[in-house]
């Protein structure tokens, strides 16, 4: 078991070596992915600008407070960009090129392989941007979070993280299904941006899917409100549970993609 | 080729395309989801209109309002950008460059072919429409009717030009995906899409009218939902079709320059 | 080492009939087809044996070396590779062998192949001093001094073959299977590649399958052949034999001082081709050593030589036999 850790360990830096190698080649692409970032972050800004532009609340939140939910939409953005999308990206390009075969012939687990191969940190340039954000937001409520909250915000940001990169799996493991993959990044970035909004302001079945089924509400709602103060222990809870379930049945589907791609393929 | 030879060989052209997009199954599926952003946005702005209305829009103005959104993106969508990118990168632009048709003629053709499909996902939306809100917001004058159909028309040239636009942009620097983004956030802001253009805070609203994206979505569904009279309805088409002369000229330039490029270079 | 019993792979394609009527059909409802890509084959093979896979497009070989490797699972039948099942992709059982597959390869494509080799060599868990020794001994058979440290993309394509086979050779597996590993690569590029799959075999004991199109791969390579048709395997033995029983016939080629008369060539057996310079026939082995005496008796000959016909040929003929066999059965 040790051992496994401390193999997967080290193929984990051998892919980060990789990673940054490649980076250092394209350079240029670097500032202006940051660039285009962060205007993308600022300009999706405005229709939150349009709802509290004239009224103090929705569905009970400020619009201090909903920044902060905005914030950690942001947060999650930049781990999607630097951590997440550019290794699943080049799943979908090893599917279409056939070249996952290779990927599969390998003697370490597929999933870990495919999920560590482009680590691009300098692409998050969003993280500062939400820090920016939780700083304007809670300057303006004059208040600032907890220890406490703090504390249940960093639990809640490991779980929101793992939520992420299941939703991503999921969707990866579609790729499978589908020849042409393009509209997968398309589906995937429209569903995920319901989450820049507290999940209080859908209503009835809405809020059930945004809770239960893709659950956005435990990635940007629940942790805005720990930093808030106003989250119940029962929440937090469900919350990392949720996440870890969440995260088995990501791996379940990834797992029988694999196994179908095997049994119906030439 | 000829215009005549290319009038001929339409009707193939469209077939083709639309068995093409109707090859997939699974692809159909994920698109018409990913297209349902405004359904999400009127339950957003249906809990926000709640207590009191946001302008002059109360629940059922907003219902109005992201159903007509719906079915006139789905009348108005082109992806010619990530097409042309795609194609510029794998170099099987060339095929496209090697048929005696244009190619930007080709593209539309595409587009324009996979419209019966994308009627049938907003055909029952518009019913819905229909059923939940009635007639009261519809347009009465067959002319309003006639500036709707122009303006659908003027929309999607303007989306269809734009991409084309920042598509030829691939032939010089390879893919020009990374535009696209910043011009899409700009649509999805600007154009109507996720908020009405009529509730910008002020100086917002002078930056909208002179950007293009308003004239996309914005003004055919102001149009739908009887936001104009006549008169004004003429003045807000002329200055649409304004921008797609505008379009239609710096693209011509664009892909004409590119392509000298692209074939001095080989791509 | 290797033994498949009763293989059969099956699996389904939806066709799409032409028009638009049926496309749009084909959105509700669509009409399954089964493709029996292999049905039933059974082979065994021992270590250290070279064995090539031959068969027209579409045969099957191509998904046996998938099912053997374990990246496909087989439909129905028994496959063990070294003790291990395939299927279950062991972790022990992937660190001995290796895919190489011609047109696709694992080299990253914007790293030098050194990246490749040192990240091969991280998930092998291939021990440092050996990871060294083969990496020097694999540089230089394969003369990739100048290559490894530029970016694979900027290499051709018999260079990128070259380091893809190294990286798939890094951590030393004991079964090899080459996907038509020279398809299109230059003649003195395949020579090559062929000459150090050859030696790898002798020095290490590896087990070879091989599938080819180039019969000069498999000639060089290949002792034993399997051949399979339509997914049934229609022969399994050595080469030269499979040559004797399809064209039991030798070539004959005469280079002549003097152009020779059709008379004087009648009766010789059959003429393949016949110009000034040369003459060629086609005639079977016990008649060979006849006409060749006849032949020095009667024309005026510079130089003769006796060939097997070209593998090409034999293989053509093989295919064709098989298809008219199943049209006649059909």
């Amino acid at each position: 078991m040790m051992h496994t850790l401390l193999r997967y360990l080290r193929l984990f830096r051998v892919q980060v070596r990789s990673s940054v190698l490649l980076g250092m080649q394209y350079r240029a692409d670097f500032l202006i992915d940051g660039a285009v970032s962060f205007f993308w972050t600022t300009t999706a800004l405005v229709p939150l600008f349009v709802v509290f532009h004239d009224r103090p609340a929705v569905a009970g939140w400020s619009f201090a407070e909903a920044l902060v939910v905005v914030g950690w939409f942001t947060l999650l953005e930049a781990i999607l960009e630097g951590a997440i999308s550019p290794s699943l990206t080049a799943v979908v390009e090893h599917i279409r090129k056939g070249t996952l075969d290779f990927v599969l012939l390998k003697p370490a687990d597929a999933q870990f392989l495919v999920s560590t191969a482009r680590f691009e940190p300098w692409r998050s340039t969003n993280l500062l941007t939400a820090l920016a954000i939780w700083g304007v937001a809670f300057v303006r409520m004059g208040k600032w979070p907890s220890l406490l909250g703090l504390c249940a915000a960093v639990v809640l940001l490991a779980s929101a993280t793992l939520l992420l990169y299941s939703l991503w799996i999921l969707t990866v493991s579609a790729a499978f299904y589908v020849v042409k993959v393009d509209n997968l990044t398309n589906l995937f970035n429209s569903v995920f941006d319901a989450a820049r909004w507290p999940v209080q302001v859908f209503r009835g079945v809405l809020r059930w899917i945004f809770t239960l089924v893709v659950p956005l509400a435990l990635m940007t709602t629940y942790p805005a409100e720990a930093m808030l103060g106003r989250l119940s222990p029962l929440a937090l809870t469900g919350s990392v549970v949720g996440a870890c379930a969440f995260a088995w049945v990501s791996r379940r589907v990834w797992l029988g993609s694999l196994a179908r791609y095997a049994s119906a393929s030439s | 080729m000829s215009a005549r030879s290319t009038v001929r060989a339409l009707p193939t052209l469209v077939r083709v395309g639309f068995a093409e997009a109707i090859a997939y199954r699974a692809e159909m599926l994920v698109w018409v989801l990913s297209t349902t952003m405004p359904l999400i946005m009127l339950a957003l702005w249906s809990a926000v209109a709640a207590d009191a209305p946001v302008g002059r829009f109360d629940q059922r103005d907003f219902l109005a309002y992201f159903l007509a959104t719906f079915i006139v993106r789905q009348l108005t969508g082109a992806w010619v950008a990530w097409q042309m990118s795609f194609e510029v990168r794998t170099g099987t632009l060339a095929m496209r460059l090697l048929r005696p048709l244009h190619p930007m003629v080709s593209y539309a053709v595409e587009n324009l072919a996979a419209l019966p499909l994308r009627l049938v996902v907003a055909l029952p939306v518009a019913m819905l429409a229909l059923l939940l809100l009635g007639t009261a917001r519809l347009p009465r004058s067959p002319a309003l009717w006639g500036v709707w159909a122009v303006a659908v028309l003027g929309g999607w040239l303007i989306t269809f030009l734009a991409n084309a636009l920042i598509g030829c942009l691939a032939l010089w620097t390879g893919s020009s995906i990374k535009v696209m983004d910043v011009w899409l956030v700009a649509f999805m802001v600007f154009s109507g899409y996720l908020v009405p253009v009529e509730l910008f805070p002020g100086v917002l609203r002078t930056l909208v009218a002179w950007l293009p994206f308003r004239y996309q979505i914005g003004f055919p569904v102001e149009v739908m939902t009887s936001a104009y009279d006549l008169p004004a309805a003429l003045g807000m088409l002329a200055r649409q079709w304004a921008f797609v002369l505008a379009f239609l000229g710096l693209a011509a330039i664009v892909w004409r320059r590119g392509l000298r490029r692209f074939a001095a270079y080989g791509g | 080492m290797i033994s498949v019993r009763g293989l059969r792979k099956h699996y389904t394609v939806y066709k799409r009939p032409p028009g638009l009527l049926a496309a749009f059909g084909s959105l509700f409802r669509r009409i399954p087809t089964a493709v029996k890509a292999v049905d039933g084959i059974s082979f065994d093979i021992g270590r250290g044996e070279r064995v090539g896979f031959l068969g027209p497009n579409g045969a099957g070989k191509t998904t046996t070396l998938k099912v053997l490797s374990g990246l496909l699972y087989p439909s129905s039948g028994e496959v063990r590779v070294d003790g291990h099942v395939p299927q279950r992709r062991e972790e022990a059982f992937l660190k001995k062998i290796m895919l190489v597959m011609g047109q696709k390869q694992q080299l990253l494509w914007d790293l030098p192949p050194s990246e490749t080799f040192a990240l091969n060599r991280a998930i092998y868990e291939v021990p440092e001093p050996e990871y060294r020794r083969r990496l020097a001994e694999l540089t230089e058979l394969l003369e990739l001094q100048d290559l490894v440290n530029k970016p694979t993309r900027t290499l051709s394509l018999g260079e990128r073959m070259k380091c893809e086979l190294a990286a798939a050779l890094i951590h030393g597996p004991k079964v090899l299977f080459l996907d038509e590993p020279t398809i299109g690569l230059d003649v003195s590029m395949q020579a090559a590649i062929r000459g150090f799959i050859r030696r790898y075999n002798e020095q290490t004991g590896a087990t070879l399958l091989l599938t080819s199109h180039y019969m000069d791969d498999v000639a060089a390579l290949c002792p034993r052949v399997i051949v399979i048709d339509k997914g049934t395997l229609s022969y399994d033995g050595r080469l030269d034999a499979l040559v004797r029983r399809i064209r039991p016939e030798k070539r004959v080629v005469l280079r002549l001082d003097r152009p020779a008369e059709a008379r004087a060539l009648e009766g010789m057996g059959k003429v393949v081709s016949s110009d000034a310079a040369q003459v060629v026939l086609q005639i079977a082995q016990d008649k060979v050593s006849g006409t060749v005496a006849r032949g020095l008796a009667t024309l005026s000959v510079r130089d003769l030589t006796v060939e097997d016909p070209p593998l090409e040929e034999v293989m053509s003929e093989l295919f064709s036999q098989g298809r008219t066999r199943t049209e006649t059965a059909a």
